[in-house]
């Protein structure tokens, strides 16, 4: 039972998109992974509009004092179990807001942050491999 | 043993269980050929199968701003109200499984409980956006809901009868003995599909869960099982939809009445209704709510109405 629960949860991440204050570069890659260039609903990947519909929280730009609590309630409207995956410099560790007044540096200073995407802005074939990376992480544990 | 058989009926086949994996079917059918219109390659066979699992092994949040009664229980009201429509609708041959004069009336009832369910469940989300999408739900409902009842209609008052295995069985040898009466089914048929795709909320119709202005519609707050009842549910109506305008206008499982010919008769028929229904949603945008209205009262209730009248003057002509 266990085995087929884990397979439905890698079969159909359904995400939601969120932009913590990025210089929207990221946001542009993630929004063309979606289009039929690259087509993810292939690997069951639905792009969802609420949190609470939604598995994966994909989140781009860095942490600050404005955004902190908005991401954070976010995150607690989303339903067990649920990730975060971090795309691009900004969201892994402040990139070029790092040492800003208001930074306070990557997602995971918020939340449990699952992967991370690197680049700046990553290119979509590295951000399907990042939610590959996810469920590759989803099949071995649990 | 009699009511063993009819309990079977109803739970196994053509019933329950065969309801719900032919309407995962035929979402990703839906899926699969919106797909291709759209130059991509679609999602596998078995997704919609991993999403409700999914969506039922999830936690399932309750706000706590909700009446709790009612949003949990409203989900299994539209699933219900839905199963039962589908018991009226022949499959493998005439009668249904469950047929009674009339019964027409009452599968177009029950396919108006989703759409109230959804208002309702909009109302009790207390979200602005459910709300929207709620009041939007019911708006619609006066465009699409009287054409679609019209539509249904212009059939059973053709034959004389408001049973729709009868109406299913006697249709297409009537039509062959009269060929004019081809012209109000047709368009009564024309209008049906509309009116469904209406009734479904696609597009470009879907103004009550426009993922572009207000989130998810009634659906916002819904997570977990009862998200997975709700998706379940609409699937299903577009099953029990499509079969229902197979049965009225097509036939149903005509011209077969046996097992297995009369099934794969009425999936052709389904799958092809539901081909339409794709085709649709792939060559429009959303209209908004104005649009809709005016769409609904202006072109195809006078459509609906023009079917009836058409079938009423030929009867009184004397063509029958
Ligand atoms: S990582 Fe680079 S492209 Fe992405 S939001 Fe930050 S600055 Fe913009």
């Amino acid at each position: 039972m266990s085995k087929i629960i884990n397979w439905s949860r890698r079969t159909s991440p359904w995400i939601i998109h969120f932009n913590a204050g990025g210089c929207n570069g990221c946001d542009i890659e993630l929004v063309a992974v979606l289009t039929p260039r690259f087509d993810v609903e292939r690997f069951g990947i639905l792009l969802k509009g609420t949190p609470r519909h939604a598995d994966v929280l994909m989140v781009t730009g860095p942490a600050n004092l404005q955004i902190r609590d908005r991401v954070r309630r976010i995150y607690d409207q989303m339903p067990n179990p649920k990730f975060v995956v971090a795309i691009g410099a900004c969201a892994i560790s402040g990139g070029i807001f790092r040492g800003c007044y208001n930074t306070l540096g990557g997602m995971d200073e918020i939340m449990p942050v699952t992967a991370y995407i690197p680049g700046c802005p990553p290119r979509p074939d590295a951000i399907i491999q990042g939610v590959a990376a996810l469920i590759e992480k989803l099949r071995k544990g649990d | 043993m009699s009511v063993l058989w009819g309990i079977l009926q109803a739970l196994i086949f053509p019933g329950f269980l065969f309801l719900s994996v032919y309407a995962l079917f035929a979402e990703w059918m839906d899926r699969k050929l919106f797909a291709p219109m759209q130059n991509r390659i679609g999602p596998p066979l078995i997704q919609p199968l991993a999403d409700t699992i999914k969506l039922f092994s999830k936690e399932t949040i309750i706000p706590k701003a909700v009446q709790a009664g009612l949003f949990t229980l409203l989900p299994y009201f539209s699933f219900a109200a839905v199963v039962t429509a589908f018991l009226f609708v022949p499959v493998y041959g005439v009668p249904a499984i469950s047929s009674f004069p009339g019964d027409l009336v009452i599968v177009a009832y029950l396919l108006t409980i989703p759409t109230l369910v959804l208002s309702l469940a909009g109302w009790s989300s207390d979200s602005t956006y459910s709300i929207l999408g709620g009041i939007r739900a019911l708006t619609q409902l006066f465009a699409y809901e009287v054409p679609f009842f019209l539509a249904l209609f212009t059939p059973a008052l053709l034959l004389g009868t408001w049973n729709i295995s009868e109406i299913a069985a006697r249709l297409p040898g009537f039509l062959l003995a009269n060929p004019f009466y081809f012209i109000p089914v047709l368009i009564s048929f024309l209008v049906g599909i509309v009116a469904l795709q209406g009734k479904l909320e696609r597009k470009p119709f879907d103004i009550p869960d426009a993922e572009t202005e207000i989130v998810a519609g009634p659906f916002t707050e819904y997570s977990g099982r009862l998200l997975a009842i709700f998706r379940l549910s609409i699937d299903m109506e577009m099953v029990c939809g499509a079969s229902l305008l197979a049965a009225l206008f097509l036939g149903g499982p005509q011209p077969f009445i046996s097992w297995m010919p009369g099934i794969i008769s009425y999936l052709l028929k389904t799958l092809a209704i539901i081909f339409i229904l794709a085709y649709i949603k792939a060559a429009v945008g959303r209209i908004r709510i104005d649009q809709m209205i005016r769409f609904g009262w202006q072109i195809l209730a006078p459509l609906s109405l023009v079917g009836i009248l058409m079938v009423v003057l030929f009867q009184k002509g004397g063509l029958i």
